[in-house]
């Protein structure tokens, strides 16, 4: 309880002058007069507000920072689970090329997007492949056994146009993967100037990027906006889709793609020789299904036959001479390859006896055709390529018609007859041993009618 | 930028708030003044549109200051009468225009073109803002402003120019008279509250809105137990939707140093209608209480007045929302309940004793909320229709219909809408969380400043966690933004 003050016994006069009354006795302590403020100059002042704002600030972005792991966790989520294949290609493409570095060789190779895949093959591949192969269809049987060494990728895609093969290469040397060996399957129509040349799966684009920026060839190409791609990383819509899909087929025997279509690409299980359907090795190359492999001679003769008529629709329709644009690309890209430090391999692979036999007897329809190896092979004696084989079969020592599947294609027993093999090419390159590119002379006229024998 | 939802918006409010904080506090209102109009003129089309802004703040501040300065009445009451002619004119010239001269046409016979107006942006608010000002001086509630930048900022502050709340100079007028130092305190505050206005708004409103929209899309096809389900999460989804604008709209401006007008205080805690509205979109129903329904005389007459007061303030706000009939429609529904409910509360009071279920405070709390939730979610279908331009009379109509089965065929219709997988459950809990959470009118900002630092940034990862998860993004704007 508080202490009351005394009452004073007698009046006590009150001052009412300036002077203050003394304190009464048990009052409460006079109240320290409050400090002044202490005025700072203009300069402390400026310091304090700036020292004041440098500490909040930095306070503010250090809590701002711990907000940082929510943003890494769904830009690293997007961009692994990548469901619209923005930045690892298409879903069903990357299962194909993940099972293929894994050293799978993957089923259902028809239904494949086999751009996509050596796209995606170039960009994930972890190691550089020493040898890589170019071409179309006719370039897959080059297989590890057939090439030489382990470390082959085989880059060839059915159908494949002259942009489809430059591409590939131009692929691996953006991503820094510059192959020692380029092994070049050149198809006729890799030197016809002209839109039927093309085939409408390649990609166009690229091949624009790639003679615009490297050969310095005019073309209509434009930078890609790669911000607005990148953007979809940030993107919470974006990320949301990724927990979607990835939710979705966590566990599941069946991966779908973004559409929730089953992808049907799947380890080859057994026996790889043995498989129903046409597989993708792990090293790129084809191998056809077993009937399609074993078939007699009369069938591959047939095939043969059927293919005479429709030789020029496989991109040479009105193929009547190279075209001076495609034999200077040809050249650019060979110099290119070799600046990168690349050893180009050409390799001619050769058609069926009967189906070449059977355009010397057109040769008018052919003309251009008819000119394409002549051509290259004078230009590897002059710039000392390395070429082997031939269009013609019967330049070929051996050959035969088991040694194709059908009119276009040989098989690697073939291609063994003729392909020495990348380490036997290499060493001849260094001994100086490559065979004469001239030494070959392959037929482009009609035969000359026999002479009736006289008669007796 | 005018969206909140756009990165624009983020940067362009980040790059105020960092500034306004590097600038010595005299100068803020200024630079802030000068960040209103540019948030103002960032859209092309609303470049023109931003001398309405200012001409709107000029008239108003200058009848303002006459009025404040002039002691002859008449003179105040003209300048008065000139600034709502100003204010109310800009508002039926932009808004209601199209709508007048569909009625004079009517009435009259002679023809009105109709105009392909624009809106400015934030119109509502600013004039309603403005307004309030020119008001309050007349009444003596506002000291007059000699200052028109500062009136100026007031009039255009950028949170408040997308959905509000409406605010009034008086309460402003200190904060921007005095900035506020840097409260590391403060921003950490708003910047939650933005976070839970996004989430409330993404989370919860965005993903109802999509079985709802559906439902109103086409009532007639609809039965009464969709309906009725839409109805009750159509009340919820505007709550979310509008509440979390505001909550972004008031972290915003906290964030800048500014404290806001609450505009929400757990509006589903009430428990009869009158108390619901009282509680709910506050600045625009305080608005019209202190403008409007007191002016006519408020509660301090008879009753029958009384009541015609209460529907006619709610017809107004109706007309507010929209030229629209069904907007008019609702605000006379609401009046009418509102009406219903005040005329007759003296007798529900004497009966409640005989009623068996009030014999517990708590559960007849409860049963008064649910019933007052019904009705509140019963007159919204009529503001659900205007938005999504359905009939009103096809919804209610088709309340009464297709109850044979129950709610069985609710759940797959909410599926066909997306509300699929776990979404049910994480919108039933979230929904569940937020009233929660502000239940009793919590200052969540200040709430989780509160809590420590484990807790706090778990619920920062939550609230972001479940917006990156759960969240609609590309969705609509905000409901309120076209008000």
């Amino acid at each position: 309880m508080a202490s009351r003050p005394p009452v004073p016994r007698t009046t006590q006069p009150i001052h009412r002058g300036a002077v203050a009354a003394p304190p009464r006795p048990g009052a409460a302590p006079a109240r320290r007069p409050a400090r002044r403020k202490r005025r700072h100059s203009l300069w402390g002042r400026f310091w304090l507000g700036f020292v004041r704002r440098l500490y909040f600030g930095a306070k503010t972005l250090f809590k701002l920072a711990l907000c940082v792991p929510v943003l890494v966790f769904m830009v690293w989520f997007s961009y692994t689970v990548d469901r619209s294949g923005l930045f690892q290609g298409e879903l069903a493409p990357r299962r194909i090329v993940d099972l293929m570095l894994q050293g799978y060789d993957v089923t259902n190779f028809d239904s494949m997007d086999e751009r996509e895949v050596v796209q995606l093959y170039a960009q994930d591949v972890p190691e550089t492949p020493q040898v890589i192969g170019v071409g179309s269809s006719r370039v897959l049987q080059f297989s590890r056994e057939v090439i030489g060494t382990d470390s082959f990728f085989n880059m060839g895609v059915t159908g494949a146009d002259v942009r489809d093969n430059m591409t590939s290469y131009y692929k691996m040397v953006t991503y820094g993967k510059v192959p020692d060996v380029l092994v070049w399957s050149v198809d006729p129509w890799v030197f016809y100037d002209d839109p039927m040349a093309y085939d409408e799966r390649a990609d166009a684009d690229l091949y624009n990027e790639f003679l615009t920026k490297v050969l310095g060839v005019p073309t209509d190409y434009e930078e890609p906006d790669q911000v607005e791609l990148w953007k979809a990383l940030a993107e919470p819509a974006y990320f949301q889709g990724n927990v979607d899909y990835f939710v979705k087929n966590r566990g599941q025997d069946v991966v779908t793609d973004d559409e929730g279509n089953a992808i049907d690409f799947n380890p080859v299980q057994g026996d790889p020789y043995a498989q129903p359907t046409n597989i993708k090795r792990s090293d790129g190359s084809v191998l056809y299904e077993t009937t399609f492999r074993d078939q007699t001679q009369d069938q591959i003769l047939a095939l043969a036959a059927a293919a005479c008529t429709t030789f020029n629709s496989v991109h040479m329709e009105g193929f009547d001479a190279m075209g001076e644009t495609a034999m200077a690309a040809f050249e650019a890209f060979i110099d290119y390859a070799h600046e990168q430090g690349t050893t180009v391999i050409l390799v001619l692979s050769p058609w069926h006896p009967y189906l070449y036999d059977y355009l010397l007897t057109e040769t008018d329809l052919h003309r251009g055709f008819f000119q394409v190896e002549n051509w290259v092979r004078q230009y590897c004696a002059e710039h000392g390529v390395p070429l082997y084989g031939s269009y013609d079969p019967s330049c070929i020592e051996g050959i035969e018609e088991l040694d194709f599947f059908d009119g276009l294609h040989c098989k690697d027993t073939g291609i063994r007859k003729f392909f020495p093999g990348v380490p036997a090419v290499l060493d001849a390159v260094a001994n100086g041993s490559v065979p004469d590119p001239l030494g070959i002379t392959p037929r482009t006229t009609p035969p000359a009618p026999e002479e009736p024998a006289p008669a007796e | 930028m005018n969206d909140l939802f756009s990165l624009a918006y983020l940067g362009f409010f980040a790059a105020a708030a960092l500034l306004n904080y590097l600038l010595p506090r005299v100068v803020r209102p200024y630079f802030l003044l000068a960040a209103n109009y540019a948030f103002y003129c960032y859209a092309p089309e609303n470049r023109p549109l931003a001398a309405v802004l200012a001409g709107a703040t000029l008239v108003t501040w200058l009848c303002g200051l006459v009025i404040g300065k002039c002691r002859v009445k008449a003179v105040r009451v003209l300048f008065l009468l000139l600034a709502l002619a100003g204010g109310v004119g800009i508002l039926l010239y932009y808004k209601y225009w199209n709508l007048l001269a569909d009625a004079v046409t009517g009435l009259t016979g002679a023809r009105m073109a109709h105009l392909d107006l624009l809106t400015p942006l934030g119109l509502s608010y600013f004039t309603f803002a403005a307004l309030s000002y020119t008001i309050d001086v007349f009444r003596k509630r506002c000291r007059v402003e000699p200052n028109l930048l500062h009136y100026a900022m007031f009039v255009s502050f950028f949170p408040t120019m997308i959905t509000g709340p409406i605010e009034r100079y008086p309460h402003l007028r200190p904060q921007i008279q005095n900035p506020r130092r840097f409260s590391y305190s403060r921003c950490a505050g708003g910047l939650f509250r933005i976070l839970w206005g996004y989430m409330k708004k993404m989370v919860i409103a965005d993903n109802l809105a999509q079985y709802v929209s559906l439902v109103f899309a086409a009532p007639e096809t609809m039965g009464g137990p969709h309906l009725a389900v839409a109805s009750l999460l159509f009340a919820v989804q505007l709550y979310m939707d509008f509440s979390g604008c505001c909550d972004i709209a008031l972290g915003v401006a906290r964030i800048l140093g500014y404290d806001l007008i609450e505009n929400f205080n757990d509006p589903f805690a009430a428990t009869n209608f009158s108390a619901l509205w009282a509680r709910w979109h506050i600045s625009m129903t305080g608005w019209f209480r202190d403008y409007i329904y007191i002016p006519l005389g408020g509660s301090r007459c008879g009753m029958a007045r009384c009541l015609l007061n209460v529907v006619i303030v709610f017809v107004v706000s109706g007309l507010w929302h929209g030229a629209d009939w069904r907007y008019l429609l609702w605000g006379l529904i609401c009046g009418l309940i509102s009406a219903a409910g005040r005329a007759t509360l003296p007798l529900r009071r004497r009966l409640w004793r005989f009623n068996p279920l009030y014999r517990a405070q708590w559960l007849q709390n409860f049963l008064q909320r649910c019933i007052t939730f019904l009705l509140f979610a019963a007159a919204m279908a009529c503001f659900a229709c205007a938005l999504y331009n359905a009939d009103p009379l096809a919804v209610y109509t088709g309340l009464a219909r297709g109850w044979q089965n129950g709610l069985a065929g609710v759940p797959a219709l909410l599926h066909d809408s997306g509300i699929d997988g776990r979404l049910p459950v994480v919108l039933t809990c979230a929904a569940a969380i937020v009233f929660a959470a502000e239940s009793g009118g919590r200052n969540i900002a200040r709430w989780v400043r509160r809590q420590n630092f484990v807790l706090r940034w778990t619920l920062y990862y939550a609230a972001g966690a479940a917006i990156l998860f759960f969240g609609v993004f590309g969705q609509s704007a905000f409901i309120y933004q076209q008000f």
